[in-house]
C-alpha cells in the first residue's frame, strides 16, 4: 500500500501516455460491455421460449403466407396437441390517435399514413381459443378473457406494454400495419383493452410481455378473408419429440405448392433475430481485434515505460528491493492502467445504454425487438473489468518479468 | 601478485573483507577474466579511494563489495557476512541494511521528490509513515539540503542531486558508503562539496566509504589510495 502513490506518480508523469493508455482501454472495454448487453438479452429472448412449442412457417420465407387448412392436417400428426393459426400484425398507432374515430370518412388517407416507428407495437393475431392454451406461462384473468373471446375487437396486453401506454381495460386505440395485406382500405384497425397479460416474474424471468394479442378472425374478416396463416404455433407434448414431429409436420406438405419448415419456438425466435445474431458475431469479431489491438498497446505502453526505467529499476534493486518487489511495482502499474480504463469502459457503456433506452425513438425500436428493458447487467459489467484487468496484466507481465530477472549490473551499464 | 599470497593475515578488523577473488565475464564464446585473485581489506572507520585506468575492473570490485554482483570465486566478507553465500532476496535485505551505494549520475527517481528519494530505502523498513518522513528529513540535513525536500530531482543543480543521493545513501544508516565516481560528473566546485561531506560522514558518522575515483585530487582526501590494474591491485 506504501508503493501505491509510487505507481500514482510513475502514471502521472507521463499523463499523456498513461491518458491515452487508459482511453484505449476502456473504449475496449466499453464495446465489450455493450456489445455482450445485447447478446445476453437476446439470449434472454431465447430463454423465453418454451420448447414444447413449434413454429411453422412457409417452407421459402416468413414473408408468405401458408394455406389455413393446413391447421387440421397439422393437428393430425401424432404427438401434437394444439394447432393455433398465427400471424405477425406489427402494427403501429396511427399518427394521430386522438380523434381517429370521428375520421373514419377520411380513413382512406389514414392508411396512406407514413408508419410512425416510435409508436411500433408489437402485435400479433392469433386464433385465440387454440393459442393462449399453449402459453401456460401467461397469466391472464380468467373473467378478462371470457370478455376478450366474446369481442372480436378485443386485445390481450402485455403487461409492459399496457404500462407503456397506460392502458386499462376498456381502452380503444387504433392500429396499423407494416405489412401491406394486413392493411384495410377502410382504415386502421381499432382495438379495445380486454385484458391484461402477466408473467410470474420468477418462474418465467425472460417472458417478455413488451407485445400483444388479438383475433386473428378480426383480422381476417376485416382484410376481406383473403389471408392465410403467417405461421402456426404446435403445442406437443414431450420436447424430446421436437425433431421428429416437426420432420413429420414439414413431410405432410412435401408434395404441395407451399412447403413447411417447422422448427421450435427457440429456433425461431434465433432465426428472427438472426440478423441480430449475425450483428452481434461481427461486432464480437470486431471487439475481439479491437481487445487484441488495446492488449498491443498497453504492452507497448508498459514495455516503454519499463525501458525508460531501466535504470531506475537497477536503483531500487540495489537499494535493496526484491526482484519480486519491483517485478510487484510494474505488475500493479499495468494492472492499474487495466482498472482505470476498465472502470471507465463500465461507466461508458452503462452511460450509452441508458441513454439508448431513454432516448426518443431509439428505445421504441429496441422494444420492437423485445430488447425495452435493456440494462447493464451487473454480472457482464465485472466481466468487463476482469477483462481490462487481465489486459492490464497480459500486458504488464512481460516488461515486468524482464525487471524481475535483469541483472543490476546489467542494467547499470547499458546507460 | 604478492597481494593474494597471504590474504587471512590482516582481516582481524577489516570491515570489508575482500578474499582472492576472481571475476570473469562470459562473452559469447570468449571469457573475460576482469578480476584476477583480488584480496583487499578495509578496516572500520576506513576512506579508501580505489584507481586505475578505466576497464581495469574498479566497478565491478565495488559491486562485489556493495553485494549488487557476485564473485566467480573467492569470498567477499562485509562486517562480518560472507556476501555470496546469501540468496538473491536476502542479499536484497541485506543491501538495504548494510551498505549505501553512491553512483556517479546521482540516479534520483525523477517521479519523486528530494525527500521522497531519500525516503525509498525506508519503504522497506517497517518504519511507520511519520518516521519514516523524519528520518528522511534528518538525512536531507546532514546533506545540508533541508529547504529543498520538496524539489524535485530536475529542480536540483548536479551538486544538489549528488548530495540528496548521499542523503538516500546514509538514510538507513549503513556502515558502509561505496561511491562509483561520485565527482565525476561535477563541476569542481561541486565535486568539493561531495567530498567534504564525504569527509565529514566518515570522519563524523564514522562511515567506512569505498570510492572509485578517477580524480588525483579526490583520492587525496581518502586515507588510503589502491591502484587497479588489468585485475590486480598494484600497491
Ligand atoms: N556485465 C559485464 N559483462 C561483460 N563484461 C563486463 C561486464 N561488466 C564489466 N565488464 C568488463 O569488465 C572490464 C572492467 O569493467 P569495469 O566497469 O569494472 O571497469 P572500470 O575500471 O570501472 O572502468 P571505468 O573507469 O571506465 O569505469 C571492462 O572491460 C568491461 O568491459
Ligand atoms: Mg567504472
Amino acid at each position: 500500500m506504501k508503493f501505491l502513490p509510487f505507481i500514482f506518480k510513475h502514471l502521472k508523469r507521463n499523463w499523456i501516455r498513461t491518458g491515452s493508455t487508459v482511453l484505449a482501454m476502456s473504449l475496449c472495454i466499453f464495446l465489450f460491455c455493450t456489445l455482450q448487453t445485447v447478446l445476453h438479452e437476446i439470449n434472454g429472448l431465447l430463454e423465453g421460449t418454451s420448447a414444447n412449442r413449434l413454429i411453422t412457417r412457409h417452407g421459402v420465407s416468413l414473408v408468405f403466407n401458408l394455406p389455413l387448412s393446413y391447421a387440421g392436417r397439422i393437428a393430425s400428426v401424432p404427438g401434437v396437441k394444439g394447432v393455433a393459426t398465427t400471424a405477425w400484425f406489427g402494427g403501429s398507432l396511427p399518427a394521430e390517435k386522438e380523434g381517429a374515430a370521428e375520421k373514419d370518412t377520411k380513413a382512406d388517407e389514414g392508411a396512406e399514413a407514413t408508419t410512425d416507428w416510435s409508436k411500433f407495437i408489437p402485435s400479433m393475431a392469433v386464433d385465440s381459443e387454440k393459442f393462449f392454451p399453449l402459453y401456460p406461462e401467461y397469466q391472464i384473468n380468467p373473467e378478462e378473457f371470457r370478455q376478450y373471446m366474446s369481442d372480436l375487437q378485443g386485445a390481450m396486453i402485455g403487461r409492459k406494454l399496457a404500462d407503456k401506454y397506460k392502458w386499462k381495460i376498456g381502452d380503444r386505440f387504433f392500429l396499423e400495419s407494416f405489412i401491406p395485406p394486413y392493411r384495410k382500405s377502410s382504415g386502421p384497425f381499432e382495438f379495445i383493452v380486454r385484458g391484461i397479460i402477466d408473467t410470474d416474474p420468477v418462474k418465467h424471468p425472460k417472458t417478455d410481455t413488451n407485445l400483444m394479442y388479438f383475433h386473428y378472425k378480426y383480422l381476417y374478416e376485416g382484410t376481406g378473408q383473403r389471408i392465410g396463416a403467417g405461421t402456426y404455433t404446435i403445442g406437443i407434448d414431450d420436447p424430446e419429440q421436437a425433431g421428429t414431429i416437426s420432420k413429420a409436420v414439414d413431410a405432410l406438405f412435401e408434395n404441395s405448392d407451399a412447403q413447411t419448415h417447422t422448427e421450435t419456438e427457440q429456433a425461431f425466435a434465433a432465426g428472427f433475430i438472426s440478423m441480430a445474431g449475425n450483428l452481434a458475431l461481427l461486432l464480437n469479431t470486431i471487439g475481439l481485434a479491437v481487445s487484441f489491438t488495446i492488449l498491443l498497446v498497453t504492452a507497448n505502453t508498459m514495455s516503454m515505460a519499463v525501458r525508460e526505467r531501466r535504470t531506475e529499476i537497477a536503483v531500487l534493486k540495489t537499494l535493496g528491493f526484491g526482484s519480486a518487489q519491483v517485478m510487484g511495482l510494474i505488475v500493479a502499474e499495468a494492472l492499474l492502467l487495466g482498472a482505470l480504463g476498465g472502470a471507465l469502459g463500465i461507466l461508458g457503456s452503462r452511460g450509452l445504454i441508458l441513454f439508448l433506452t431513454k432516448a426518443p425513438v431509439i428505445k421504441d425500436v429496441l422494444a420492437g425487438m423485445g430488447l425495452s428493458s435493456l440494462a447493464l447487467p451487473p454480472p457482464v459489467a465485472a466481466m468487463g473489468f476482469a477483462v481490462a484487468l487481465l489486459l492490464g496484466l497480459a500486458a504488464g507481465f512481460v516488461p515486468a518479468y524482464n525487471a524481475y530477472r535483469s541483472k543490476i549490473t546489467d542494467m547499470l551499464r547499458t546507460v | 601478485m604478492s597481494a593474494q599470497l597471504h590474504p587471512v593475515a590482516r582481516t582481524a578488523d577489516a570491515l570489508v573483507d575482500v578474499r582472492n577473488v576472481v571475476k570473469t565475464y562470459k562473452r559469447d564464446t570468449q571469457e573475460l577474466t576482469v578480476l584476477n585473485g583480488i584480496s583487499l581489506q578495509v578496516p572500520e572507520g576506513e576512506f579508501v579511494a580505489l584507481m586505475g585506468p578505466s576497464g581495469s575492473g574498479k566497478t565491478t570490485l565495488l559491486n562485489l563489495v556493495a553485494g549488487i554482483d557476485r564473485p566467480t570465486s573467492g569470498q567477499v566478507i562485509v562486517a562480518g557476512t560472507d556476501v555470496a553465500k546469501l540468496s538473491e532476496s536476502e542479499l536484497a535485505r541485506w543491501r538495504s541494511r548494510s551498505v549505501g551505494f553512491i553512483f556517479q549520475f546521482y540516479n534520483l527517481i525523477p517521479v519523486l521528490s528530494a525527500v521522497e528519494n531519500v525516503e525509498l530505502p525506508l519503504l522497506l523498513t517497517s518504519l511507520g509513515k511519520r518516521e519514516r518522513r523524519d528520518r528522511a528529513l534528518t538525512a536531507l540535513k546532514v546533506v545540508g539540503l533541508a529547504d529543498r525536500s520538496s524539489h524535485y530531482p530536475r529542480q536540483l543543480s548536479g551538486g544538489q542531486e549528488q548530495r540528496v543521493a548521499i542523503a538516500r545513501a546514509i538514510v538507513a544508516d549503513p556502515k558502509v558508503l561505496v561511491a562509483d565516481e561520485p565527482t565525476g560528473d561535477l563541476d569542481s566546485r561541486s565535486a568539493e562539496e561531495i567530498l567534504a561531506l564525504m569527509e565529514t560522514l566518515n570522519r563524523e558518522f564514522k562511515k567506512t566509504i569505498v570510492m572509485v575515483t578517477h580524480d588525483p585530487r579526490a583520492a587525496d582526501r581518502a586515507h588510503t589510495q589502491h591502484h587497479l590494474e588489468k585485475g590486480v591491485l598494484a600497491g
